[in-house]
């Protein structure tokens, strides 16, 4: 019984912060989920009935917001900066298949659909696509239901990415066509497969430095969500992909393969080609199943969070922040829980000219804490400060700590936890948190500016967990962290 | 042919008795003793076990027409010779042979002649599918050539498996098959339960036991016939059985057990049952010191009468090889990944339910009804495990889970009339908690994966529980997709009943348990809502399509022609005529299965052989709508346009080089062709 008083402890302690971080952010809904009636109609627009199910998100103007939706439309959202009950909504594309992706590409835009990757062309000009072309396609589409295909997006080297889906239960075959491969469209509009070992690769985006990141979901192989550095030539772990590697177009081989049921760094050990997460989500702590990326660039006007990724939540109708450093090469960080309370499911993100984030959801095919089930939403930043740990640093003997406002370090006594823990590699569906050390903090040693802070923590234990868990440390105003944990995947130790 | 079960036996291994290997051979205590004083028998003699269902060996009756004379003899001579591991003493150290025909000559007798059907066909393979997704796999080791669908499965054979006989030696096919339909005929104790089999999966998976490979089971070879005894030595045989009390584990006609010998303390002096030598008439068990050591425990120690926490029964039972209780038991890492069920509900909809608290969680005569096989007891279609039945002791079972897991203080659910329709409203999908995007309801299928039925849960749950569990579902299922939808206690839906938790449990249980129709929201798929009818212009979707399959795009024009285009082939596939089709999967059904032409009048286009090389390239709309279908052939460019003018298809085919390319027509249409120079174009008209 003891466990279950804590849990439910932990819940009220989420609801209780997220109430106090709303003075930072303010979310408005422009529509959601209100009545299931047909769509079909000529003169039915979202926010009619069904379903504003969001699946992608593109701003194409000022204040026009390109947005598919699963049941296979693109609609155009006008004047979506202005009042929500206002905006004008008019069917740009239809007869998609299950879009799960939106990109523009000069006048065009990219879609993703069952099959292929589309290019929307309005040849004539009037504001409905007249073209549909191929634009990417060389994946074997197997009629499963769970093969889904995401993407495309554009990283710093203009390459468009895509993720395909791994197939699960009837009709699915994942031994052959690239399923649960990464890939950007090649010459001739063909798939071109780049690195494999994913399972359900909802959600790509760049950072600033225009490397491409994806993130898969708790499922077999993959214990708790991680976020991936996307690139050539590596294994992200999930076995079920293998298949496609006996195909003529295999871009590599895999000189080693993991044996499964053992911890993630000895099964890292194992195989060069295998990589881990820049970071690690862990289940539960910072929600269930990730969604899509979104980089933070806009110039202070989304508060004081430039440079760092958000990544959306499904299960638990939320946003979460991540910040990534380069260590001995590498991308490795730190995830916060950033936003929630959304109507539905988190699906997808995008910013809009005037730095304000939209968050697209669905609940289709699942369920989360949002009991609509679609819905659009707009973030705004207040200005007011939110006071978070803003970034998280891996130092060669524990780890610097950058906060919002400077902290009061009258109320550092006791007010530092940590904790390492790790995964299975299994071919579990999803797995516990395994090998949990308490760490030592042997010192916490505040800037003179109260800005950021020198943990020294004795035995780092490389490729795991690092949980920080605070409680009563205070700014210097007296406000109490708006979220109090992190968790900084170490996978290399700085020297 | 080797059988595939034979492995190296060693000459002589302890009785093999799963629960207590499992969780007491590392160190002795009182517990595993226990669990083997019921399970050994000893219990049988001496009374005094608190496992609830108590071992027995198998009825003796038939046996002369299902198991070998020569393989008893040897067997009941060192039974762990016949059977590795068997939990049958030997009885007759110390008698001479003829004592032994004697004993085989009396049990040869009893019965009333079974006979056998005459099945007329066998499948080795399917009964290898069987026997690995019933769950016989729980108990007994996989085949080493048998590989689960979804890989794992090639660690090594747990030494927890209850090994076979030489089945081949043992028996023949037909009894073997006999055996399995109902081993409850024989097996009473539930130790090997009784799978719901018919004649053709017990017969199936008889010739896979036997590596039966000819398909006519007629071809297999019957027991071989006993020898005739005279009476004498028959009635000779009856007194030795009596003698050595087989009754007190063996039901037997005629033969009743002799009065129990209680024991207090340790045994004393020398040749008892535990000894290294026990005297002749005392069972012999070949004990290991573990299980020496755990007996002599139990013994010494204060002897529980009842399994207070279900831990004893569980084990001895075996009922942890699938499920867990308390944190105890469940799939191993050899068996698990031979469950398997539904992967979308992630391992929930493939591994067993755990057990604990189960007699709280459910209710008894429901409980009940899942031992006995009740019609509708089986709440998880899904799971591929099938829980076997233990008919003649489900209501002990039921009374005694009920006793030991009745909490304390559960709080009860009030239900209140007035809000009924709130539970219909929260169970549902428009500001409700979203229930049925994952359960479906009354057999309809949700909107999401396809989790368990949430109208029948009245009859099988406590309300107390049902509100216990939604407040927390990972702390009663760990590892289950549900999310908490009242986080915390508190409602996520604040706007139904003041978002009063309590009170929204109890609607939705209240709305379960009496309310009429669906839940809100529920899609209601048989009104073909979703029919898509061109009106003005053509209508294009693109979806999974049978006939045309994964990359089907499909044009419904005005009127009522419809053309199914194969963006894979690059070809026409299907024109028909009549209603457009239903995309109520392609719009919201999650497992997006194949959709149909809803018109009959179906004409299929041909393939023209000569459609390999070429690539789709997408599709143009013009003004009204009509597509212009694009692909490459070589190096030429192809333009297939399609429009319905005066009821008949117009396809207008225009090419870029090179001579026409190759066209095939819808069957059963006439067709008019005009063209010249790099277009062609065909119309299709019906009578």
């Amino acid at each position: 019984m003891k466990r279950i008083a804590s849990i439910v402890l932990l819940l009220c302690g989420t609801l209780a912060q997220a109430q106090e971080s709303a003075s930072a952010y303010t979310v408005a809904e422009l529509l959601a989920a209100s009545s299931p009636q047909d769509s079909r109609s000529k003169d039915w627009k979202p926010g009619d009935g069904i379903a504003l199910e969001v699946s992608g998100m593109e701003w194409i103007g000022p204040d026009r917001l390109a947005v598919a939706i699963r049941k296979g439309e693109v609609w155009f959202l006008d004047g979506v900066l202005g009042d929500p009950s206002a905006v004008k909504y008019h069917l740009f594309a239809s007869g998609l298949h299950e879009p799960l992706g939106l990109l523009r590409d000069g006048d065009d835009l990219l879609v993703a659909q069952r099959a292929e990757i589309t290019r929307l062309r309005d040849t004539d000009r009037d504001g409905v696509a007249d073209e549909y072309l191929t634009a990417c396609d060389g994946w074997t589409v197997t009629g499963n239901y769970h093969a889904y295909t995401y993407g495309p997006e554009r990283d710093g080297q203009g390459n468009l990415w895509g993720t395909l889906n791994l197939g699960m239960g009837e009709l699915a075959d994942n031994a052959k066509g690239w399923h649960g491969w990464g890939g950007i469209i090649g010459k001739g509009g063909r798939f071109e497969p780049k690195s494999l070992g994913m399972r359900s690769p909802s959600g790509l985006g760049a950072n600033l430095a225009g490397d491409m990141f994806f993130t898969d979901q708790q499922g077999t192989w993959v214990p708790a969500t991680p976020v991936y550095h996307l690139r050539p030539g590596v294994f992200y772990g999930n076995q079920e992909s293998l298949g496609s590697l006996d195909l003529p177009e295999a871009p590599f081989h895999l000189t080693n393969l993991p044996k499964p049921n053992q911890p993630y760094p000895d099964a890292l050990a194992e195989a060069p080609q295998f990589v881990p997460p820049a970071v690690w989500l862990p289940y539960n702590k910072m929600g269930r199943s990730a969604t899509d990326i979104q980089v933070i660039d806009q110039g202070g006007k989304f508060g004081p969070f430039d440079g760092q990724l958000l990544v959306g939540e499904f299960t638990n109708s939320a946003v979460s922040r991540v910040f990534l450093e380069k260590v001995g090469g590498e991308y490795q960080g730190a995830c916060f829980p950033f936003l929630d309370g959304f109507p539905a499911a988190v699906v997808r993100l995008a910013f809009a000219p005037d730095g304000s984030l939209f968050v697209g959801m669905t609940n289709r095919g699942w369920s989360s804490l949002g009991n609509r089930s679609y819905g659009l939403s707009r973030v705004r930043f207040t200005g007011a400060t939110p006071f978070a740990i803003r970034e998280m640093r891996a130092k060669a003997d524990g780890f610097e700590l950058v906060f919002t406002e400077p902290i009061d370090s009258a109320t550092l006594d006791g007010a530092l936890a940590m904790s390492a823990f790790t995964y299975q590699y299994s071919s579990a569906y999803g797995g516990d948190e395994i090998d949990t050390t308490e760490l030592k903090i042997v010192s916490a040693t505040p800037s003179p500016d109260g800005l950021s802070m020198r943990l020294v923590v004795e035995g780092l234990r490389p490729f795991y967990v690092h949980e920080l868990r605070t409680t009563g440390l205070k700014s210097k105003t007296g406000r109490t962290l708006d979220f109090p944990n992190a968790w900084y995947t170490l996978n290399r130790i700085p020297e | 042919m080797l059988s595939p079960w034979l492995t190296t036996v060693p000459l002589h291994s302890a009785p093999h008795v799963t629960g207590y290997e499992r969780f007491h051979a590392e160190s002795p205590t009182a517990e595993g003793g226990a669990i083997l004083f019921s399970e050994l028998g000893c219990a049988n003699c001496h009374g005094g076990s608190a496992v609830t269902v108590p071992r027995k060996g198998p009825k003796l009756v038939d046996l002369s027409q299902r198991i070998d004379r020569d393989w008893l003899a040897a067997f009941l001579r060192d039974p762990d010779s016949g059977h590795e591991g068997s939990t049958m003493p030997a009885m007759f150290h110390g008698l001479a042979d003829e004592d032994l025909d004697a004993v085989l000559a009396y049990l040869g007798t009893l019965g009333k002649g079974l006979k056998l059907g005459t099945p007329r066909h066998a499948n080795a393979e399917r009964g290898s599918a069987l026997y690995h997704e019933k769950g016989c796999i729980a108990c007994h080791a996989p085949t080493p050539d048998f590989h689960p669908p979804h890989g794992g499965g090639e660690t090594q054979v747990s030494p927890l498996v209850i090994t076979h006989p030489d089945l081949a030696a043992k028996t023949s096919l037909l009894a073997l098959a006999h055996f399995l339909e109902a081993p409850s005929r024989y097996r009473t104790d539930g130790r090997m339960p009784h799978f719901v089999l018919d004649t053709q999966e017990s017969l199936d998976i008889a010739s896979h036991l036997l590596d039966y490979q000819s398909s006519d089971p007629r071809d297999a070879k019957p027991v071989a016939p006993w020898p005739k005894a005279d009476a004498a030595v028959v009635a000779k045989g009856k007194e030795l059985v009596a003698n050595m009390n087989c009754a007190a584990c063996h039901a037997i006609e005629g033969q009743k057990a002799a009065p129990v010998v209680a024991l207090s303390g340790s045994p004393k002096g020398e040749g008892h049952c535990l000894s290294s030598d026990p005297k002749a008439g005392l069972p012999a068990y070949d004990l290991d010191e573990g299980q020496r050591a755990s007996l002599l425990a139990f013994l010494a120690g204060d002897r529980p009468t009842e399994d207070r926490d279900g831990g004893l029964t569980l084990a001895a039972m075996n009922c942890y090889a699938c499920h867990d209780r308390d944190g105890i038991g469940g799939s191993t890492a050899e068996t698990n990944p031979f469950f398997i069920g539904d992967e979308a509900l992630g391992d929930s909809g493939r591994l067993a339910p755990p057990l604990t608290g189960i007699g709280y969680k459910l209710q008894r005569g429901w409980l009940e009804g899942v031992l006995t096989g009740a019609e509708g007891s089986r709440a998880r279609p899904y799971v591929k495990t099938q829980m076997p039945l233990y008919a003649a002791h489900a209501p002990a079972l039921a009374e005694w889970l009920e006793r030991i897991d009745a909490p304390p203080d559960a709080k009860l659910l009030v239900e209140r009339k007035e809000d009924l329709e709130a539970g219909r409203k929260l169970l549902g999908i428009l500001g409700g908690t979203n229930c049925i995007t994952c359960h479906t309801w009354d057999g309809q299928r949700s909107i999401g994966i396809q989790a368990l039925d949430l109208a029948s849960l009245d009859r099988r749950l406590r309300p107390e529980w049902f509100r216990d569990y939604l407040l927390d579902p990972a702390s009663y299922r760990p590892g289950t997709l549900m999310p908490p939808l009242w986080p915390g206690g508190q409602s996520t839906v604040p706007d139904v009943l003041g978002g009063d938790t309590e009170r929204q449990i109890a609607a939705i249980w209240s709305f379960i348990r009496e309310g009429e129709g669906l839940p809100e929201g529920f899609p209601d798929h048989g009104s073909g809502q979703f029919e898509i009818v061109p009106t003005d212009r053509p209508v294009i979707q693109r979806t999974f399509f049978e006939g045309t399959g994964t990359k089907a795009i499909l044009v419904g024009f005005p009127g009522g022609v419809s053309l199914a285009y194969d963006g894979l082939g690059a070809r026409p596939v299907l024109v028909w005529r009549g209603p457009f089709f239903d995309a109520y999967h392609t719009w919201f059904s999650r497992h997006a299965p194949f959709e149909k032409p809803l018109g009959g009048d179906l004409s299929a286009i041909p393939e023209t052989g000569a459609e390999t090389g070429r690539r789709f390239r997408g599709y143009r709309l013009d003004e009204a709508g009509n597509p212009t279908f694009l692909f490459t052939d070589g190096d030429r460019e192809v333009s297939e346009r399609f429009a319905v003018e005066d009821g008949k298809l117009v396809r207008t085919l225009s090419w870029t080089e090179g001579s026409a390319p190759a066209v095939a027509h819808p069957d059963g249409v006439a067709v008019e062709s005009t063209g010249e120079g790099k277009s062609l174009t065909f119309i299709y008209s019906w009578k």
